[in-house]
């Protein structure tokens, strides 16, 4: 019974998350930890599963589709893993009750994003390349940039790498929040190129923060096996429902439900604090 | 008119063909990797509730010792550990696969990043063994 209930919610947090190009994972910690009374560290490793898991498939049709970019998302993802590794330390060394209040501030700042129509949104397909105000780059930056744009400013875009691979090591999350704004803002990679990019990256950085919660004992294999169905389910389904769904409807129920999750995980937070 | 048609965004460089050869390599490892996982997971999960098993039952931890004889004798543990393993290793394989197209197109500074990056996948996997024992 419970087993059905843990796979359908990861069902939903599949549909929901493919349908607003989040992924799944800012869902099931909440789910997991609010619903069915998991640690946040274990919730945190079964997240970590899941959004490799809803990223593999989805990765493979960009790649395929020549929308990601191989070249930038390596060399963007050695920096990811690196924040994930560090991360993945620190998620051991720092309170449950921190980890869940860093979660909520998470949460309210993805509400946000999406009120703004911000990062989380996927571009239309005839979405032209953005245009550069820069001067001609060179070196690694010609080298990464793709058909149609230049890619500049990699030295910052490795930096908020960084950045998104700890917090996506300590939160159980893709990473897309930090990593799709810094792509298409700061690095003038087209809004779309970035999405497709940044959930390529999502498979390495999550696994080098996932091996540090599996060799730690962190990531349960009934839970973790059981909802990763059911979000890689969703996820599927979410993809062939994209067109028939009212997004804007949609993305304000979405919103109402992180600011609640937001508030859960505040108190929770309260609650373990020691 | 001849019947002819033209291909309207045909790729115009040299490089182009190997590139797109490696895109799809990977697109179709990754997705041929992420269905055999969750495969192999759901075959565990329906072991796990064969056997009376659910989340919220004590959960097996991972040893690598026992694998083997775990799945081998189709235990759901070892089922469920061998799903979450091909779940992680198939990013893994992505970049082992990548290094290699790069390798044959001697581009080094690719060749560099994946291997750089595999290294931190090994060090993040001693350091929490060195961490936990």
């Amino acid at each position: 019974m419970e087993a059905g209930l843990i796979m359908l919610g990861g069902g939903l947090a599949g549909v929901v998350g493919s349908l607003l190009g989040l992924g799944g994972g800012i869902l099931i910690v909440p789910l997991l930890t609010l619903g069915f009374g998991l640690d946040v560290r274990t919730a945190v490793g079964v997240s970590l599963v899941c959004v490799i898991i809803t990223s593999g498939a989805a990765a493979g049709v960009y790649l395929e589709r020549h929308v990601a970019n191989l070249r930038l998302g390596m060399t963007l993802e050695l920096f990811t893993a690196l924040g994930a590794l560090a991360g993945g330390l620190i998620a051991f060394a720092i309170d449950e009750a921190l980890i869940a209040g860093l979660f909520a501030v998470m949460l309210v700042y993805a509400a946000v994003s999406m009120m703004r129509r911000g990062p989380t949104e996927t571009a239309p397909a005839t979405e032209l390349p953005t245009t550069h105000e820069e001067p001609r780059v060179e070196g690694w930056s010609s080298r990464l940039s793709g058909e149609g744009y230049e890619v500049r400013r990699v030295g910052t875009g490795a930096v908020g790498s960084v950045g998104a691979g700890v917090v996506s090591a300590l939160l159980g999350v893709g990473g897309g929040l930090v990593k799709v704004p810094v792509m298409h803002l700061v690095m003038g990679v087209p809004l779309r190129v970035a999405t497709a990019t940044s959930n390529l990256m999502i498979g390495i950085t999550a696994t080098a923060s996932a091996s540090i919660y599996l060799f730690r004992g962190e990531i349960d294999a009934y839970f973790a096996g059981t909802i990763g169905i059911g979000v890689f389910l969703g996820a599927t389904l979410g993809s062939r429902l994209a067109h028939r769904v009212p997004i804007a409807v949609l993305r304000l129920l979405f919103v109402v439900v992180l600011l609640y999750s937001a508030l859960q995980m505040v108190l929770l937070a309260l609650e373990r604090a020691p | 008119m001849t019947g002819r048609h033209e291909e309207p965004r045909q790729p115009t460089a040299d490089e182009a063909t190997p590139r797109i050869g490696l895109d799809h390599a990977i697109g179709r490892l990754l997705i041929f990797g992420t269905y055999a996982a969750v495969a192999i997971l759901t075959v565990g999960v329906i072991a796990m509730a064969a056997n009376g098993l659910g989340p919220g039952d004590p959960a097996p931890a991972f040893d690598p010792a026992r694998l083997g004889a775990d799945i081998l004798a189709l235990r759901p543990d070892g089922l469920l550990w061998l799903g979450l393993l091909a779940v992680i290793a198939t990013p893994i394989g992505r970049v082992v696969v990548s290094l290699v197209g790069y390798a044959h197109r001697r581009e080094l500074s690719m060749v560099a990043v994946a291997a750089a990056i595999l290294g931190v996948i090994a060090l993040s996997i001693i350091l929490a063994i060195t961490l936990e024992s």
